[in-house]
């Protein structure tokens, strides 16, 4: 096992979840002992990983800022990575939008389907629309000030306001870079120390990511299995086309959109890419979190990919709050293939609404617990499709939630890339040695 | 632009904010108003709002720690901190007495005050804050309902909200009642994370950093020292904070004040009415900072320095008090201060150079009492009745808060924030009074300049070493 690669561990620990879950499935009393006995270590892996992603963005950040310098550099780098941010996620939603107008996932469900999908997931519908009624009562500018903390350790309490914490730690960095230097020392050092420790402790969870993924894998067949395994394959079956569509537009983000990103305005070749970040890919994929992977995601990005501590501690917090682009392609699907299966024909004019409030939705809703299905009820809203809809997409919703987290984090990764890239942060030599760890 | 001194950008900023505010209520644009500038107003108070925790503390600490000088000179010391503590209540007492007898925000517009009264509560239930702190419920009352908007139509609670809220109000009452020292036991924190993590609990933060600051100093230096660099460092950032801050304060407190008017009114007459109340406000605190200056501290003098007449104090004085006035800095004035006191007072400079740089920092006898009056004067603005131990809450807060924030440049704006928060009082209301802050501000200086020298002056003759008057 020593010599083995992170990612070939995790794949194993991945395949081997799947053969066990397959097997529990055929005896209940191993189902359930499965999710008494086996799941909680993958909940302990997860929580663990969150448990330092607070600590590690802020540390990383202060540093990062006040090693930066130079704050016009720190605006240029800001503006780029928004910039970036918003290109990949339209390129995103458009993908999905045309990939679903080709296929036509939605002519091909049954009328009896829907019929039954309607009213099986009715009442996670109604719920999932009040959230999202309540999120449209809110101001236009509400976003923004929801950035700012109004307590700067309530937001450390809360996973779910990264952003605020983001927010602070630029603003830490700042004025770190304004005070005196002889009284700033200390405080740097302190949070050097800290960053360090967190990494430490980012790498000693990541010896058990096998076994974490293991335990999550096991468990996520034997919970989608249900009491009546038939009946679950039956409902994925029916959807079968759209789950198709959904993973083959991020398919493409993966193989061709990041691909030609890279290779244009990055001096790192794809594959090297791809063999650095394999490992977050994979946890993104078996956690479905982007919060627990981003320890992971930033460890690969610097300490495999080369790129420096002040971008990336910048950028994929940033991105796994607002750039989302695996969800906001499975938006401008689903958005269609809702319309498509209720008989509603949308012009071009509302399917541009589509890529405008799955844009905003990307940013507007940061924070917001359960977001996906919270803006594809927005999104549904504003191109005139009932929002009731979102029924027929319920069932696969697991599963497509680890791919598009997945593409997820290989955009924010990417992204990272690209503007250390630009700002002449990236390290290739260091990246070709360490690639393959 | 760029040439003229921030508070001047400040002022302009608040002129444009109230002109604007008078020309969107007539034009009927307060929609826009509340939608696209209100929210950077919500942004600056959110802004200083989250300074403002981590700046108490670590200032708190990092000030208490560094009178370790106090400690060493014992008695002397022990008595200055004593004698700063007192006049800092009596003044504080002045200011209570002055703003409930007077009541200066009664004297605005009635109609105008019940709808004052009707955003705060939907203020206080969209922010989960439970029910008023008099218990009662306007938005309920139908006495009320023709005040009523739309929106706050629909926010009225159901019959089985208001039970509820009569349960809990009668459960919070109980405890309330159950002793009457509950203050001093809320006042020390049960979880020191949890306390800072909750702007309402700034007294628990308070009582914690005293606590450890002074832990701080009774353990060994060598120990302490990075303790010390650390806390050192980290205000020295949040104080570069508010500086950065304050840079962009021109424009966010135009944004304030057109979005909290916007908000409380929907004419030019109704915007009219709310300034209105500023005057009796002025002129209440200015009585109660004149009284501090021209009755109270003559008459503690009177009682324990008898040679010393009244007119001569004054004398004595003015340079310091005129200069104070000007600056409105009582460090900017501690050099006059000092010579005033030695030369004109007799005061020995071993005592005046001990006891006056100390005060400058704790000693905020005037802004104290301006913080007192400020509350109490924008609760009465919207029809909240503060009971006596709310409105010790205040004056404990303020009194505390402003040891550590004394340092710190716009402290009167953060104090006051804070303050408004830890009794559970919309803190953007600050907009309100904003506008005539500077000139208050140059009377609270004379007075805490006033406050130092009478203080200098007792602990010299106490320890029998005022020649001059004895």
């Amino acid at each position: 096992m020593k010599k083995m690669a992170l990612h070939t561990k995790i794949l194993i620990g991945m395949t081997l979840g799947l053969i066990f879950g397959m097997i529990a499935i055929q005896f209940p009393w191993l189902g359930g002992f499965t999710l008494d006995y086996i799941k909680p270590f993958g909940t302990i892996f997860i929580r663990s990983l969150k448990m330092v992603a607070v600590p590690l963005v802020l540390a990383s950040l202060i540093i990062g800022v006040a090693n930066i310098g130079d704050i016009s550099k720190l605006s240029r780098m800001g503006g780029k990575t928004l910039g970036i941010f918003i290109i990949t996620t339209v390129i995103s939603i458009a993908i999905g939008l045309s990939l679903v107008a080709v296929l036509k996932p939605g002519h091909k469900l049954p009328e009896e389907t829907r019929q039954n999908l309607m009213s099986l997931y009715d009442a996670t519908a109604e719920s999932k629309i009040s959230v999202a009624a309540e999120v449209k009562t809110r101001g236009p500018l509400q976003p923004l000030v929801e950035m700012v903390p109004d307590n700067v350790f309530l937001a450390a309490t809360n996973n779910g306001r990264m952003l605020q914490i983001v927010f602070f730690a630029l603003l830490v960095g700042v004025a770190l870079l304004q005070i005196p230097k002889e009284k700033g020392t200390t405080v740097l050092s302190f949070f050097n120390g800290l960053n360090e420790v967190v990494i430490k402790i980012v790498q000693y969870i990541m010896l058990l990511a096998p076994y974490g993924v293991f335990a999550l894998i096991a468990a996520l067949i034997v919970e989608i299995a249900g009491d009546q395994p038939e009946k679950a394959w039956e409902l994925l079956y029916a959807l079968l086309w759209y789950t198709i569509t959904v993973v083959l537009g991020l398919f493409i983000m993966m193989v061709a959109i990041y691909p030609i990103l890279i290779r244009y305005f990055s001096k790192i070749s794809y594959l090297d890419f791809f063999k650095g970040i394999r490992p977050a890919m994979l946890l993104g994929f078996s956690t479905s979190s982007s919060t627990a992977t981003l320890p992971v995601t930033m460890d690969r990005v610097e300490k495999h990919l080369g790129v420096s501590e002040e971008v990336s501690s910048f950028v994929l917090p940033l991105g796994a709050t607002i750039n989302m682009n695996g969800t906001s392609l499975y938006q401008g699907v689903s958005a269609i293939f809702i319309a498509q299966a209720l008989g509603l024909e949308l012009s071009i004019a509302a399917q541009l609404a589509i890529v405008l409030t799955a844009t905003l939705a990307a940013v507007g809703t940061a924070g917001v617990p359960g977001a996906g299905l919270v803006m594809l009820v927005i999104v549904l809203e504003a191109a005139g499709i009932p929002a009731a809809g979102i029924a027929l997409i319920m069932a696969p919703e697991r599963i497509l939630d680890m791919v598009r987290t997945m593409v997820n984090i290989t955009g924010d990764a990417s992204v990272s890339v690209v503007v250390a890239s630009t700002e002449g942060e990236l390290d290739v030599e260091f990246a070709k040695k360490h690639v393959n760890e | 632009m760029k040439k003229l001194p921030i508070h001047i950008k400040i002022l302009i900023g608040l002129v444009l904010g109230v002109v604007w505010a008078f020309i969107s209520s007539s034009l009927g644009w307060n929609d826009f108003t509340i939608k696209w500038i209100d929210p950077f107003g919500t942004i600056f108070i959110r802004l200083l709002k989250f300074i403002a925790v981590p700046l108490v503390l670590f200032s708190i600490i990092g000030g208490v720690a560094g009178l370790s000088d106090v400690s060493k000179l014992g008695r002397l010391g022990g008595k200055t901190l004593g004698a700063y503590m007192v006049t800092t209540v009596l003044a504080v007492g002045v200011g209570l007495l002055f703003v409930n007898i007077i009541k200066p925000g009664t004297y605005m517009d009635e109609e105008q005050r019940i709808k004052n009264r009707l955003s705060f509560e939907m203020w206080l239930q969209e922010n989960n804050m439970g029910p008023a702190h008099d218990g009662k419920s306007y938005l309920n009352d139908p006495a009320y309902a023709q005040y009523l908007t739309e929106s706050q139509m629909a926010n009225k609670l159901s019959e089985e909200q208001q039970r509820d809220i009569q349960e809990k109000m009668e459960a919070a009452r109980e405890q309330k009642e159950s002793s009457p020292l509950m203050f001093i036991v809320n006042m020390v924190p049960e979880n020191v994370l949890l306390s800072i993590s909750n702007n309402r609990l700034m007294l628990q933060v308070i009582f914690f950093a005293i606590f450890f600051g002074i832990t701080i100093v009774l353990i060994p230096k060598e120990k302490a020292a990075p303790i010390i660099a650390f806390v050192d460092g980290v205000n020295a950032i949040f104080i570069k904070m508010v500086d950065l801050v304050m840079k962009a304060a021109p424009f966010f407190v135009f944004a304030l004040l057109a979005g909290v008017v916007a908000k409380m009114a929907n004419t030019p007459t109704e915007v009219y009415e709310i300034f209105k109340g500023l005057g009796s406000y002025a002129l209440t605190l200015l009585g109660g900072l004149a009284f501090v200056v021209f009755i109270m501290y003559p008459g503690i003098l009177k009682l324990f320095v008898p040679k010393l007449k009244y007119r001569e104090f004054f004398k004595n004085m003015s340079p310091a008090q005129f200069l104070g006035f000007s600056t409105s800095s009582s460090a900017a004035t501690l050099p006059v201060t000092m010579e005033c006191v030695e030369d004109n007072m007799g005061v020995p400079k071993s005592i005046s150079s001990f006891v006056l740089p100390i005060g400058a920092t704790v000693n905020m006898d005037g802004t104290s009492l301006h913080q007192a009056v400020a509350v109490i004067f924008m609760a009465q603005l919207h029809m909240v009745d503060l009971t006596i131990g709310q409105q010790l809450t205040i004056v404990f807060t303020a009194s505390l808060a402003s040891i550590g924030a004394a340092a710190v440049p716009s402290a009167g704006l953060i104090m006051m924030i804070i303050v408004l928060q830890s009794v559970g009082l919309n803190p953007a209301w600050v907009a309100i009074i904003f506008p005539i802050d500077r000139p208050l501000d140059m009377c609270r200086t004379v007075v805490n300049v006033t406050g130092d020298a009478t203080v200098s002056t007792l602990i010299a003759k106490s320890e029998g070493e005022l020649p001059k008057y004895s």
